[in-house]
């Protein structure tokens, strides 16, 4: 591999890290949330348990989901400054804007919220997951707005050597991004009510505790998940008008491009039915069904398979474009990157956000498995004697 | 508006420094202060509610560098490319000890991501002095030598005190034995963003001579600036909740 495919797969793997995790963000915080405004709401101890337990899967998922969020952030100046020094003032905007609009409003209602437990008044604890889950969207909203514009640059012209912005309307409201941004969040809502819908049917085949909570979060994990897969197939064709206006040729020009695509439609199809017809109809007794639940596990990685497909046929599809129509994946490469610099950072990210990733994913396993009365996040009393000893003695 | 942005730019990096400095200088100090692991969980304790809502200002400065200087982002991050990995590796590290430490229960475990929280936060004292050493050098020359491990020490030094003073004062005559008021806090805080903001201060016109066009700055302003009270008010809020008041409580920490 030379220079430039290792920039492509570094910036491409940790790309699709970054979005695993991404994804189930997007659809866990709005059902925590939920769930936390039932507790507020009845101050029912059960809800409080699940609020905790799916509070504390969602916020390990956050972890991963900062720090490879960090190392793309920072790729765009290490491995294509091309792209700042031609699209900067237009590309960068909607950057700023997600990361102090967005982001920084989100990590820090969401570090209130981790350590607000039993300290902050309820009804202002339960306005930080709120926060969170607003600015996760808003977040989504201006990533998108960026990556639109890499597929069609709307509302921008050139002038001399590099593009201006002449337009802010235009650039909010490109057809690349207002198709495309339902159809990921959509998919956002879909992966976590599989996630809740699988991990709930983990513990009501184990027969263990709480059945009566699993057997509510089943359900609305199946809901969720019907309400996401309604979003994210009829805003997915609607793509269809769009890409044929700006990028005719997508799907044709580059195999793994048509290969993603057809893989993520027959994923989402098949899903599609089944939610419809027979788990949704059935939702009353899904949970009583053992042997249904094995099946409901096993389905629960599909839309994050379906995810990456989605990305590789939109990403993949716009190559040997950066900005589509103006400037090449080769020409943004950073000028004095050579293969040592890469290799090294190659090593360093890839390999030490793989690893994190499935130690990350390991972690969240195992949280469902000890399930609710493991958990750690916003427990009220001490965990073990030593930190009682020291607890008391602060 | 030029001014005003090269100005936000300027608040971001120095609040990073001035906040985010005592965490870096907790975890240096992390094997030295917490003997016990029931010591060093206080420790990790004590700074864990703040750690969020402080490197949040770094990820704002990247998007501002990106938003505002277009011109200058590439140019500084693929000049410093080789600190820019270690700073982000180092990164990484540190906040995958904070995040994953109580996770399992065990003794290794927990003591094995203690040792990356440490190992995580001298990468980041260090890149970022070198960073700063090359950035005052003008970007001309490799990134990584003895004037660079000089503003490397320097640096580190500074995290270390200001994170000493800030444990001094959240958990007052505890793990370090002394106790510190707000205003120690605040001159420690000064400390740690004293180097960056001389570094500040001498770039300043090349900042501005590289800023973005007009027509990108409003913009930014139309966007963000309704923002700024909710973003204070925010941060504020996280102090005012987890001050050295409010500390004893016999609720375990999530980190
Ligand atoms: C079942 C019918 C589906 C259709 C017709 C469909 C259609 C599309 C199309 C045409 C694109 C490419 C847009 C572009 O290149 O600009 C796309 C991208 C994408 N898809 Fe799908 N999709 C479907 C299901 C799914 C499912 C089940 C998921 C995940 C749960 C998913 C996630 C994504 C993602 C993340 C992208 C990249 C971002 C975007 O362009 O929206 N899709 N989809």
């Amino acid at each position: 591999m030379d220079v430039l495919d290792l920039a492509r797969t570094q910036f491409a793997v940790t790309g699709s890290l970054h979005f695993l995790f991404v994804v189930l963000t997007l659809g866990l915080a709005p059902l925590v949330a939920i769930m936390h405004t039932r507790h507020a709401m009845t101050g029912k101890p059960a809800h409080e348990r699940m609020t905790r337990f799916w509070g504390q899967i969602y916020v390990i998922n956050y972890a991963l989901g900062i720090v490879t969020g960090l190392v793309m952030e920072f790729q765009f100046g290490m491995s294509w400054s091309g792209l700042s020094h031609y699209a900067g003032d237009v590309f960068g905007a909607p950057l700023a804007i997600e990361t102090l609009g967005a982001f920084f409003l989100e990590s820090t209602f969401l570090g209130l919220w981790i350590f607000g437990w039993h300290r902050l008044p309820r009804w202002l604890h339960l306005a930080c997951i709120w926060l969170v889950t607003l600015t996760a969207y808003a977040s989504a909203f201006w990533i998108m707005v960026a990556n639109s514009f890499l597929q069609n640059p709307a509302g921008a012209v050139e002038r001399g050597d590099h593009l201006v912005l002449t337009d802010f309307g235009a650039l909010v409201t490109n057809p690349m991004l207002t198709m495309a941004l339902p159809h990921v969040l959509g998919a956002g809502l879909w992966t976590g009510g599989f996630v809740v819908m699988g991990a709930s049917a983990y513990h009501l085949f184990r027969r263990t505790a709480d059945r009566e909570s699993f057997t509510g979060s089943l359900r609305l994990g199946v809901v969720a998940a019907f309400a996401g897969s309604l979003v994210t197939v009829g805003f997915g064709y609607a793509q269809f008008g769009p890409v044929s206006l700006f990028q005719p040729d997508k799907f044709n020009g580059t195999p793994l491009a048509g290969i993603g695509l057809g893989f993520m439609i027959l994923i989402g199809q098949l899903l599609q039915v089944l939610i419809m017809f027979v788990l949704l109809p059935t939702v009353y007794w899904l949970p009583r069904w053992r042997w249904a639940h094995p099946i409901l596990m096993l389905i629960t990685p599909l839309p994050f398979l379906a995810a990456i497909f989605g990305w590789l046929a939109r990403e993949v599809g716009r190559q040997p474009w950066l900005v589509h129509g103006r400037l090449t994946v080769a020409d943004a490469m950073s000028p004095g990157l050579t293969k040592g610099m890469i290799t090294l950072s190659f090593v360093g990210f890839v390999g030490v956000l793989g690893l994190l990733a499935v130690v990350d994913y390991l972690l969240i396993v195992r949280t469902v498995r000890r399930g609710p009365a493991a958990v750690t996040l916003g427990a009220d009393g001490p965990a073990d004697s030593t930190e009682r000893a020291h607890a008391l003695s602060l | 508006m030029d001014i005003l942005w090269t100005g936000v730019f300027a608040l971001l990096l120095i609040g990073y420094f001035a906040l985010e400095g005592s965490g870096i200088g907790v975890g240096m100090l992390l094997p030295a202060l917490g003997g016990t692991q029931p010591d060093r969980d206080r420790v990790v304790a004590a700074m864990a509610p703040f750690v969020l809502a402080n490197e949040v200002w770094l990820v704002a400065v990247a998007g501002v560098l990106f938003g505002v200087f277009p011109s200058i982002e590439g140019e500084v991050l693929s000049g410093l490319y080789p600190l820019v990995v270690t700073l982000l590796v180092s990164w990484i590290l540190r906040d995958a000890g904070l995040w994953f430490r109580r996770r399992l229960d065990g003794h290794a475990w927990r003591a094995g991501w203690d040792w990356m929280i440490c190992l995580g936060s001298y990468g980041l004292a260090l890149s970022w002095g070198m960073a700063l050493v090359a950035m005052a050098g003008g970007l001309s020359g490799s990134p990584i030598g003895l004037p660079g491990l000089g503003g490397g020490l320097v640096v580190a030094a500074a995290f270390a005190f200001h994170g000493w003073t800030f444990l001094s004062w959240r958990l007052p005559g505890q793990v370090t034995g002394a106790s510190r008021a707000g205003g120690a806090l605040l001159a420690s805080a000064g400390v740690a963003a004293l180097p960056v903001a001389v570094l500040l201060a001498a770039l300043a016109p090349w900042l501005l001579e590289h800023i973005a066009p007009s027509g990108t700055l409003n913009v930014l302003s139309v966007m963000i600036l309704p923002f700024a009270p909710l973003m204070l008010g925010a941060q504020v809020w996280v102090w005012r909740t987890f001050g050295p008041r409010r500390a004893a409580d016999r609720v375990p920490s999530f980190f």
